[in-house]
């Protein structure tokens, strides 16, 4: 049975063709997922979110473009929109504790897993996606930018970009 | 750090960067089937809806082409087939006008169902005390169903992607109202306002009110 019979039986409320269809898309939408955000149970409501709303608008889905795809944009759009909820949160945080901190201790000096860890995390969001689709989770350049909605070229300078950007912030770094 | 070296942890980083755990697959698929499968109402879609029934789409339709055509100024007539350049040169003002008469239609048809949708939520029970409900929200949610889905498909909602989703949202709010009539208890009214409040309905609701007002 090909993905396109499937998807019509998930609409027809079919649950076996739903896990069939789960169980061939989730470890990668997961394993995205936990890149991005880097916590399982975030990692588990993300992937949750992504079928769940996936299902519930697969009607809509027309097969312009492979349901991989289509799917992986979702996953992106749910990590993306909880991301930019949680960092204007620390943003609110921080200015509140602005004040009443006063003197904080010397940081310990981070080893170089950290502090790969945190250039990324300080990479732009549309470069630390790119990075991490592209160099960590194995990508193509056209997948990415089926799913990012980007040209192809644009995705290239992204990654150029942010392996810059990278390579700048580890510049410092002594081993 | 020389080039190398910066290749190497490239090339480290699918080890080293937030490597993914198992994942739980079975946890996972049994809150997807709970919530998807299992939902107590079924998430009703317009292409399930109308290939169950054509013959709402075609009433739908019947009812969209008198209405835009009760709205149409009178000299206004859509084209047909593609005027001749004569044509065009004699009447140059025509094609343009229609276009825009039509969408002056969406634009007061889609004002008048938000503000209509918007009462009915407001005007919903908070709680169904008296183990009923009236029927008049059953029939208003069911009339105003048709105008959801025919709104969706229209192109004011084609040309904006927040009132397409707030519109698919109403959708399965109105759906639940509707079921009340023939299925009245006070989990089903609960689950509507959850879903009312889950979605945000009501201030997106006003806030698309309000810009359709201000673009009047």
């Amino acid at each position: 049975m090909n993905e396109t019979q499937l998807i019509a039986l998930v609409i027809a409320g079919d649950r076996l063709a739903g896990r069939t269809l789960y169980d061939t898309h989730a470890p990668r939408v997961y394993s995205l997922a936990y890149r991005l955000s880097g916590d399982a149970e975030k990692a588990r409501e993300f992937t949750q979110d992504t079928f769940i709303r996936a299902f519930s608008r697969l009607s809509q889905f027309r097969g312009d473009a492979a349901f991989s795809t289509w799917l992986h944009r979702i996953v992106v759009t749910v990590v993306s929109n909880a991301r930019r909820s949680e960092l204007r949160m620390a943003r609110e945080v921080e200015l509140d504790e602005a004040h009443s901190i006063e003197v904080s201790a010397p940081e310990a000096e981070p080893d170089l897993k950290e502090c790969i860890s945190r250039a990324v995390d300080n990479l732009s969001e549309a470069y630390r996606m790119t990075l991490i689709m592209h160099d960590i989770e194995g990508y193509t350049h056209a997948e990415i930018a089926g799913i990012l909605g980007v040209p192809e070229g644009t995705c290239k300078s992204r990654l150029s970009a942010a392996r810059a950007q990278l390579r700048q912030e580890l510049a410092a770094f002594k081993e | 750090m020389d080039d190398n070296r910066f290749d190497e942890l490239i090339r480290d980083l699918p080890r080293s960067f937030n490597a993914p755990p198992e994942p739980p697959l079975d946890e996972m698929w049994t809150t997807i089937e709970d919530a998807h499968f299992n939902a107590p109402v079924p998430i009703s879609t317009r292409r399930g809806l109308t290939s169950r029934a054509p013959w709402l789409a075609a009433a739908a339709a019947l009812v969209v082409g008198v209405g835009i055509g009760h709205y149409l100024p009178s000299g206004a007539k859509p084209a047909e087939t593609a005027p001749s350049p004569s044509a065009i040169g004699e009447n140059p003002a025509s094609p343009t006008s229609d276009t825009s008469a039509v969408a002056d239609v969406y634009r007061d048809q889609t004002n008048r169902y938000l503000g209509q949708a918007a009462a009915l939520l407001i005007s919903l029970p908070a709680k169904d005390a008296n183990g009923r409900t009236d029927a008049a929200f059953a029939t208003r949610a069911t009339d105003l169903l048709v105008t959801t889905r025919l709104l969706i498909d229209s192109p004011a909602a084609a040309q904006d992607p927040r009132l397409h989703s707030l519109l698919e949202d109403l959708e399965l709010v109105l759906v639940q109202i509707a079921r009340l009539r023939s299925e009245k208890n006070k989990s089903d009214l609960d689950l509507i306002h959850q879903a009312v409040e889950q979605g945000d309905v009501l201030s997106r609701l006003n806030s698309a009110v309000a810009t359709t007002q201000s673009s009047e």
